[in-house]
């Protein structure tokens, strides 16, 4: 079982009243949001309505909200130091 | 320096230009070939699954790939109002969020 990953990268703003309404059936509200569907022949009719506005991928699975946000955090430039005695500690555990 | 221009001087007027500029061909192709990657990805998701959809089939049979479009169809539209038939694709509207790739019957 494979997902469509579909995010919204270009608004709808200005197009057919339509386009907008499949837009909100794929639940894409606005831009930059990611929604998961499960491939089939009628969400690819309903992406293709909108073809030129999404990035498509194929995915294995269904990210939840938290790790789409995580994806797009930035690297926070440090990292916490441990005592020589805490790291040999937790390396021994496994 | 204030320049006394009619799109600046008279109300609501604006002005597009003759030509389509080179980073707008450029931008253009780029949207192109990423509408052909959409298509691409639903269609191997879809056979993956060993299903169709009858809109990417239409796709397909009608539309070609950016790469096999001549320079006239990515860059101009058919226009029956110009005397050589044809107009920049920018002044289409909504250009750059809608498919226009294939001409009228016999143009």
């Amino acid at each position: 079982m494979s997902y469509f990953r579909v995010t919204l990268v270009r608004s709808a703003i200005g197009l057919p009243r339509r386009t907008t309404d499949v837009l909100k059936a794929l639940g894409l509200k606005k831009r930059m949001v990611t929604v998961f569907h499960p491939v089939s022949p009628s969400v690819a009719g309903q992406i293709m309505k909108v073809k030129e506005l999404v990035d498509v991928r194929e995915v294995d699975r269904r990210l939840t909200k938290q790790e789409i946000h995580l994806e797009r955090k930035p690297d926070p430039g440090y990292y916490i130091e441990q005592t020589a005695e805490t790291e040999w500690g937790a390396n021994r555990s496994y | 320096m204030f320049k006394v221009t009619s799109p600046l001087f008279s109300g609501l007027l604006w002005k597009i230009p003759w030509r389509i500029s080179q980073p707008q061909k450029a931008r253009q192709r780029k949207r192109l070939r990423s509408v052909d990657k959409v298509v691409d990805t639903i269609n191997a998701a879809l056979s993956r699954n060993g299903t169709k959809a009858r809109s990417v089939d239409r796709w397909y049979r009608e539309m070609p790939r950016e790469e096999e479009m001549l320079p006239k169809d990515k860059y101009t539209i058919f226009d029956k109002k110009e005397k050589t038939y044809r107009k920049g694709i920018h002044k289409l509207p909504k250009w750059t969020r809608v498919s226009q790739r294939v001409n009228p019957p016999g143009f």
